[in-house]
């Protein structure tokens, strides 16, 4: 038998087929062991390196050799640093749009506030962005990122993102290998819901899995600010498939589960709602 | 009543105040001075970003420890824009909420299948 797996994914978006094809790319090789596994890209949206990177993980902690031909995805995956880690150099980033490929632990919250400054906040980043809007997008960003890191159990986070200024958005994925929403809630409560159920309920507002202590806000504050952005948001976790978009919310199931949960934001970035509250407004009676 | 200021930014050490673990940090000064009859203000000071997260722990889960009515008279905030208060204020009701029947998520689960 011969030690090679050559896998051609084809063309990978951010939309529901795409997502099924790395699914079933796992799961055909899931269990390999101490194999040399080629994979061939075309069109790569690169927000996904999160999502790849997250399964070649594990198929690397299975003793696999991962070999990638990312034809037209080339450039862009060497300037986001993803490839690096598949032996190939970096390439410096001279449109200054990518939002770099990286693998956290759960632990890293200071080198993650400093991703975050450096690569959104900091006042070079981003020049078209108004200040407010880009705050608020750090700040659903850093409600995915806590939201993994609690909720998951995962024991690596893995993000990346892209910036399109000719579309007017930014793409940008966090992927977990935790246990999924759906064991999430049905070991906190013994019930038996199903992924897209768990996803629905994990998106409304006070909903926590956490015993004994409120929360469950952050998920329903992503989904606010997607809506009124009038982005995009995609949830995957275990066999589910949740999206929100302009036309509303849209669930599908996939035929194998994923191995853990993927949070998948488009933001617009010509949106000109107002993100800051008069500070004549009265917010009073906090307590 | 007597207030003394907490000021968040010099606990957390720099202005994100985004995690729990921070959170609870906060929390722990804050039941120190509740626990001597003292009121607290709050400062906000120098924060960047704020989550829910970190606010859950930080002020939500006091009021699973004390009274209502006694947070209500004790706690104050400063140096805070309109927007964090808003985001503050959520957390607390969701606090208030959650406290007063931790077992209706059961509720919401149950009828969320049965929604299908």
């Amino acid at each position: 038998m011969s030690n090679s797996v050559v896998e051609n994914i084809g063309d990978i978006r951010n939309d529901f087929d795409s997502f099924q094809k790395l699914i079933n790319f796992y799961h055909r090789n899931k269990d390999n062991v101490f194999r040399n596994i080629e994979l061939k890209l075309n069109w790569f949206s690169a927000n996904n390196c999160s999502v790849l990177g997250a399964l070649l993980s594990i198929l690397q902690d299975n003793l696999n050799a991962i070999q990638i031909d990312a034809g037209l995805a080339n450039n862009i995956l060497e300037k986001n640093g993803f490839l690096s880690f598949f032996g190939h150099n970096i390439r410096f980033d001279n449109f200054d749009t990518t939002i770099s490929y990286k693998i956290l632990t759960p632990h890293d919250e200071r080198f993650f506030n400093s991703y975050i400054f450096n690569e959104l906040l900091c006042k070079e980043c981003l020049p078209q962005l108004s200040e407010p809007l880009k705050k608020k997008i750090a700040e659903a960003i850093y409600e995915i990122f806590i939201n993994a890191k609690m909720h998951s159990g995962t024991k690596k986070i893995f993000t990346c993102g892209q910036h399109f200024p000719a579309k007017k958005k930014i793409d940008f994925m966090i992927t977990d290998l935790g246990v999924g929403i759906r064991e999430s809630i049905n070991n906190r409560f013994q019930s038996e819901i199903n992924a897209i159920d768990a996803i629905k309920w994990a998106v409304i507002n006070e909903h926590t899995i956490k015993q004994g202590v409120s929360g469950g806000i952050g998920l329903a504050i992503l989904q606010e600010f997607i809506a009124k952005n009038k982005g995009e948001l995609q949830i995957i976790s275990n066999n589910g498939y949740w999206k929100l978009d302009e036309s509303g919310i849209y669930t599908r199931t996939f035929e194998k589960e994923f191995p853990g949960t993927i949070i998948n934001i488009s933001v617009r970035t010509d949106d000109t709602s107002s993100y800051v509250l008069a500070d004549e407004e009265n917010v009073d009676n906090i307590f | 009543m007597d207030r003394v200021e907490i000021n968040i930014y010099a606990i957390v050490g720099n202005g994100f105040c985004v995690s729990a673990e921070d959170g609870q940090k906060v929390n722990e000064q804050i039941k120190k001075v509740l626990d001597r009859n003292i009121g607290v203000e709050i400062s906000f000071k120098n924060t960047e970003m704020l989550t829910s997260a970190f606010l859950n722990t930080a002020i939500g889960n006091l009021y699973g420890e004390y009274e209502e009515n006694m947070l209500k008279n004790s706690l104050s905030v400063t140096n805070i824009s309109n927007d964090d208060k808003l985001l503050v204020k959520r957390v607390v009701d969701t606090a208030k909420a959650y406290f007063k029947d931790p077992d209706r998520f059961e509720k919401s689960i149950k009828k969320i299948m049965e929604e299908d």
